[in-house]
């Protein structure tokens, strides 16, 4: 197990040395210059002195492997620069809004799971029935209808025509539990939906692969009830895909909290990363995406852990 | 040799399924026979848009903006009084355009990456793999918010960006079917027999792979149109006046109060086309790919 670990522990190091570099490529291959389109918002940098100053502090000037360097080690240090529109602290940006994102993700995982498991679980047991491909059917639906639409039919429905919800904005535990409640309520749900329905559909399968494996009949044939032959018997092994899509979704969760941070108008990271991409405020897309890409592979890193804990036979691949 | 030998000298392989096996299969496939249906009805309103369109859709008529379905339209109108059907059925063309379009640039570059990854095998494998999974590490529509941004607005930047994002799901499908193929007997009586490197990934491998190509490629198409649509939404994507889904949807957005089907209706469209693609991927892996039946798989 030790070696299993330390194995993944260097291969994702080595794909965020990769991963950076993508990045930094990613950055430069943005048209414009940094201190000119800072120069734009702010005017007071509107000299051509001032602007060279800026690119030598920066180190604008130097050839790109420089530059990269130098990046690799301010962000490893906890430097990553001021935002060029507000002049904040990119790391207190980043640090203030975590907790908003991470309440988003934690109530879409809330809600896929309640949502996503029962429905894989009682289609797998009631196979081929009406109930599995009304159930399989939604789940497709599930994982195929865009974020953004759902989102506009939901605040139509909950906000507009039944104000039941706000139909936008974000309301601060700490202010109003209940608020903030209702606040997220829409938002995570619509986060949710797609994992919901790659979940149903992988517990399904897994499950039903499960079921038809011998050891289960045998469960079935010393007379075990189903309940306790499901808890007991069936559902570690049938845990192990899944736990490969939990992992998945969480990784790629971090594109629908852009989506819905934008159209909700919630102040969390996924905002931050789209003002960025539209202001060309490099600091902060920059450091948008390692934290995007750190998210996956720590996301990543985790599956291949659990899988590795919960299945003796991956470690030795 | 006896004819016995020659058959097991060649596996079965996914290009000689026939045709007519496949839609068979997929006529028997009640889901997927409902997406081939939406595809093909997607497809004639994007071709025969001009015959179909009750309006121009580009022309404006200020004094009547922002209404609700009418006789005259059945829609309604959008911001600046253009028939919101007639641009909704313009719509499909650029969503359609670009989710075949993308997805055949990103497979070509899959295929050709993933064929050498698992060919060459070694460094060369380590280094092609690498880069994927580099690339996996960004979730595809922030990767595209990034990549349009650095290319620029307009139709085919937004088709290189996603092209050059959605290549990474093609290349370890067939890296993993050519590991598979790749000891098998008759790809060493092809290298006996003196066939090229090239000759063997493109005449041998490749056709061994089509199948999950295939079913790949419909979800593909899918996960797109969902990618386009979304940087529409967030303001990347084809230039105005063109009609496109996505913008109309996130115009109509600010108006859901007042005209709720400027954004639904082209919303609605977005989802059926993304759901048909689903669908019918679902019926091709059954009837292509019967091991990986009831898995889903998805870009973002």
């Amino acid at each position: 197990m030790k070696r299993y670990i330390a194995s993944r522990l260097l291969y994702s190091i080595l794909i965020l040395f990769f991963v950076s570099i993508l990045i930094f490529t990613l950055a430069r291959l943005m048209p414009g210059d940094p201190i000119q389109a800072a120069a734009m918002i702010n005017t007071d940098l509107a000299n051509p002195e001032i602007m060279n100053d800026l690119r030598a502090k920066f180190g604008l000037d130097k050839p790109y492997h420089e530059q990269y360097f130098l990046w690799l080690t301010d962000f490893a240090k906890g430097e990553w620069g001021d935002s060029l529109g507000s002049g904040e602290e990119v790391l207190a940006m980043f640090l203030r809004r975590l907790p908003v994102t991470l309440e988003l993700f934690i109530g879409a995982t809330f809600w896929s799971f309640i949502i996503g498991f029962p429905f894989g679980i009682i289609a797998a047991l009631r196979r081929n029935s009406w109930l599995d491909a009304s159930l399989t059917t939604t789940s497709i639906i599930g994982v195929s209808i865009p974020v953004f639409w759902e989102g506009i039919v939901f605040i139509y429905l909950f906000a507009v025509i039944l104000p039941i919800f706000p139909p936008s904005g974000y309301v601060p535990f700490s202010e109003s539990p209940w608020e903030n409640l209702l606040s997220v309520a829409m938002p995570t749900f619509v986060m949710g939906t797609q994992t919901a329905g790659l979940l149903a559909r992988y517990v399904r399968s897994s499950l039903l692969e499960v079921l038809g494996q011998d050891f289960i009949r045998t469960a079935r044939a010393k007379g075990l009830r189903e309940k306790a032959m499901l808890i007991r018997h069936a559902a570690r092994p049938a845990l192990l895909p899944v736990v490969t899509v939990i992992g998945l979704s969480w990784g790629y969760m971090v594109a629908g909290s852009f989506l819905v941070e934008y159209m909700f108008a919630i102040p969390g990271l996924g905002r931050m990363g789209v003002n960025a991409v539209f202001a060309r405020d490099f600091p902060v897309i920059q450091a948008t995406l390692v934290i995007v890409a750190l998210n996956v592979m720590l996301a990543n890193l985790t599956v291949d852990l659990v899988y590795g804990y919960l299945d003796p036979r991956v470690r030795i691949h | 040799m006896s004819d016995e030998t020659i058959d097991q000298l060649q596996p079965q392989r996914a290009s000689r399924i026939g045709v007519w096996a496949v839609m068979k299969a997929i006529l028997k496939h009640k889901v997927s026979c409902v997406g081939v249906v939406i595809i093909i009805l997607l497809s004639l309103m994007a071709i025969f848009a001009p015959l179909i369109a009750p309006h121009d859709p580009n022309e404006q008529d200020l004094y009547h903006v922002l209404e609700n379905p009418s006789r005259k339209h059945l829609l309604g109108t959008d911001d600046v009084g253009r028939d919101l059907l007639s641009r909704v059925i313009y719509g499909s063309r650029i969503s359609l355009l670009v989710g075949v379009a993308a997805t055949i640039f990103a497979a070509v570059i899959g295929v050709i990456l993933g064929l050498i990854a698992g060919y060459k095998g070694g460094m060369v494998d380590m280094v092609i793999m690498r880069i994927t999974d580099t690339f996996m590490c960004i979730p595809g529509l922030i990767l595209l918010l990034v990549m349009a941004a650095a290319l620029g607005p307009g139709l085919h930047n937004i088709i290189i960006a996603i092209s050059l994002i959605g290549w990474t799901g093609f290349a370890r499908i067939i890296r993993g079917q050519v590991l598979m193929v790749r000891e098998l007997p008759y790809i060493e009586a092809a290298n006996a027999a003196g066939a090229s490197g090239f000759r063997i990934m493109f005449r041998h491998l490749l056709p061994n792979s089509l199948a999950p190509i295939i079913v790949a490629g419909s979800i593909t198409i899918g996960g797109v149109i969902m990618l386009e649509s979304a940087a529409a939404f967030l303001g990347l994507g084809v230039q105005p006046p063109t009609p496109s889904w996505g913008k109309a949807l996130r115009i109509g957005y600010s108006y859901l109060e007042v005209v709720p089907l400027f954004s639904i209706a082209p919303g609605l469209m977005i989802t059926l086309a993304i759901l048909a693609f689903n669908f019918l991927g679902d019926g091709l892996r059954d009837a292509l790919d019967p091991r990986l039946r009831g898995q889903g798989k998805k870009i973002e």
